[in-house]
């Protein structure tokens, strides 16, 4: 699984990287330099995944969970930091924040804090690709699944489904809206999304998305099939949300239950010289960044 | 205005002078610019009955995307992000409630969020009718409360024909009204030819009174024609039309206010928190010896039967009185 490799890191070095400038970004949040951020600690696993098994060409939509979305697309750390904390050196000129940045050097192209908006604007942006650019780039779109109760992740597949685009769905299951738990959201029950697809007759897909490795052969395979024949793709990643939905906000769960999640962690058997040194790096990074 | 090819009506169809209007504006703009594309509920088919010439010549531009306001909104949004101008039929002005999120949350906010890249273009139209609770509402005025916003409502074939030439041409998001219900009969001939863009945020001076006018008539949409039917021509009037309700002509306005010290909106919109409450709070403002009055539809859902329906907008009788009692 280390082996796997994207640019200059493995992918179990990205999850880490992710990790560290998230951890870093939650302590400016307490000490209120940062706003109410949300963070993808426990789901590092299915941005790396799936983004190493991109081309640099293919296309990334994502909600506003965004953070190790862009990492994991290659979008450069510093702007994106300047970005999320506000600032005018930010990629977006501060003018984003963490819920609607974009950065289309990179394909990073869209993400959106209303829950669902992601589906229709990835369809069309593959609607785009498809018939207006005529490439065979593929766009993913990554969205919770408590969006697969939203009006718009139901439109927007419906007209991917019809018009037959080149977008590959990546629902992150933490089984969590919030607070709130699927029985108050979803008639599939927790880890089962991939029911929905068959409403629209879409490829429906399932795999850990606590393993990178898995879900790297999972995106892949996956990419194959809407690159070839032009069709979406529902693929669910089940994964575990350890921290908070936000920082402003409360989380119901006992720590019991927190602990109980975290053996799924995808950083759980990294050597500690390992994650010492990448957050090494990171530190020296907040410091740049805090400073310009 | 010359259509390369004469549109397919069917016998119920009324009122196209501004239809045929926006559709040439659209298929001149689709020749020089290969992303403008539409997109929309039965945009085939409307292509089909409304503008035979973009349906032989671009086709492949013309997409039919399901009953889904809401998300076809955002799925423009999205090709957009590629370069795509997208224009969006959204049909009926009812159905833009449906698409409030899209339009208001997504397609509004699109152009700030991204100040490093080159702003987008999309267009949504829409149309008015009278039908009933449901269809025939003027939601326009929400629209202008919201930034990031363009709303446009063209009252003559030739405005109509030049703005949306001009909203195809520029960055921006642009909601364009039809106004169906102005009569193609009202419409006057010198008010049908259609030859060049016209900017967005100008009003057009229907007519100037001499030195000092008794009063300064605003309008929008079908007010105009209204008014004109209503109003002794003889009469020392300023009479602009606003064409753009977001951006608003407020240097006309204000220039002619000046001239007459008396202003009367008159809309064809619920009167309560409309475009005329607007404009009359600014000038109250602003120039505080100008006496403002507004004239418009009673805040009451539309009822189905038709001749109730003129109930809800001025009358040429209620124009006059306004008018000439100050």
């Amino acid at each position: 699984m280390t082996l796997l490799q994207t640019g200059k890191r493995t992918l179990t070095e990205q999850m880490l990287l992710i990790r560290a400038v998230e951890d870093h970004l939650q302590t400016l949040c307490l000490e209120g330099l940062a706003g109410d951020l949300h963070f993808s600690k426990g789901q590092e696993a299915i941005s790396v995944g799936v983004c190493a098994a991109l081309r640099e060409t293919d296309y990334v939509v994502t909600h506003h969970r965004s953070i190790a979305h862009a990492m994991a697309k290659g979008v450069p750390l510093e702007p994106l930091l300047a970005e999320i904390l506000g600032k005018a050196e930010g990629m977006n000129y501060g003018m984003a924040g963490e819920m609607h940045m974009s950065c289309p050097a990179k394909r990073f192209m869209f993400s959106w804090q209303l829950v669902g908006t992601c589906v229709p604007v990835a369809a069309g942006l593959a609607w785009a690709v498809k018939n207006y650019l005529k490439t065979d780039d593929v766009v993913v779109c990554f969205h919770g699944d408590a969006a697969t109760a939203n009006g718009q992740w139901h439109e927007g597949v419906n007209i991917a489904a019809v018009q037959q685009l080149p977008l590959l769905l990546v629902c992150e299951n933490n089984a969590m809206a919030g607070n709130v738990t699927p029985e108050y959201y979803s008639p599939f029950g927790p880890h089962m999304q991939t029911g929905r697809a068959a409403g629209y007759v879409i490829h429906p897909d399932s795999v850990d998305g606590n393993d990178v490795g898995a879900v790297y052969r999972a995106a892949t395979k996956n990419l194959e099939y809407v690159r070839k024949y032009h069709r979406p793709v529902l693929l669910e990643c089940s994964t575990t949300r350890l921290g908070r939905h936000k920082q402003g906000q409360g989380d119901l769960r006992s720590q019991d239950e927190i602990a109980e999640l975290a053996k799924r962690d995808p950083l759980k058997d990294v050597v500690p010289e390992e994650r010492e040194r990448i957050e090494a790096e990171v530190q020296e990074l907040f410091k740049r960044a805090l400073t310009c | 205005m010359q259509l390369l090819t004469t549109p397919k009506r069917e016998p119920w169809s009324r009122n196209h002078l501004l239809r045929d209007a926006i559709g040439q504006a659209i298929y001149d703009r689709m020749v020089s610019d290969p992303s403008v594309h539409l997109f929309g509920e039965g945009c085939h088919v409307k292509v089909h009955y409304d503008a035979p010439n973009i349906e032989r010549d671009f086709s492949d531009r013309v997409h039919t995307l399901p009953i889904s306001e809401d998300g076809n909104v955002n799925f423009a949004v999205g090709a957009s992000l590629l370069g795509v101008k997208p224009v969006v039929d959204v049909i009926t002005a009812d159905f833009l409630y449906r698409a409030m999120d899209s339009i208001c949350n997504t397609a509004a906010k699109m152009n700030f969020v991204r100040p490093d890249q080159p702003p987008g273009t999309i267009v949504i139209r829409a149309e008015f009718l009278t039908g009933g609770p449901t269809t025939g509402q003027r939601p326009e005025a929400l629209f202008t409360h919201i930034p990031g916003l363009n709303v446009v409502i063209p009252s003559t074939p030739r405005d109509a024909y030049g703005l949306m030439r001009t909203v195809l041409d520029t960055s921006g998001v642009t909601l364009f009204f039809e106004d169906r219900m102005i009569e193609d009969g009202l419409i006057e001939e010198h008010d049908r030819r259609c030859y060049a863009p016209i900017a967005i945020g100008y009003a057009h001076e229907r007519q100037y009174g001499d030195f000092q006018p008794d009063a300064t008539v605003l309008v929008y949409g079908l007010m105009r024609q209204v008014v004109e039917k209503a109003l002794d021509p003889m009469l020392n009037i300023d009479f602009l039309d606003l064409r753009t309700i977001y951006p608003i002509d407020w240097s006309q306005i204000k220039y002619s206010a000046q001239r007459s010290r008396k202003l009367l909106i008159i809309e064809p919109d619920v009167q309560y928190g409309g475009v005329g409450a607007e404009i009359a709070a600014t000038i109250a403002e602003e120039m505080p010896g100008v006496r403002v009055k507004r004239l418009g539809g009673m805040r009451a859902t539309i009822p189905a039967a038709m001749l109730r329906q003129g109930s809800r907008m001025p009358t040429e009788e209620e124009i006059r009185d306004a008018v000439t009692n100050w």
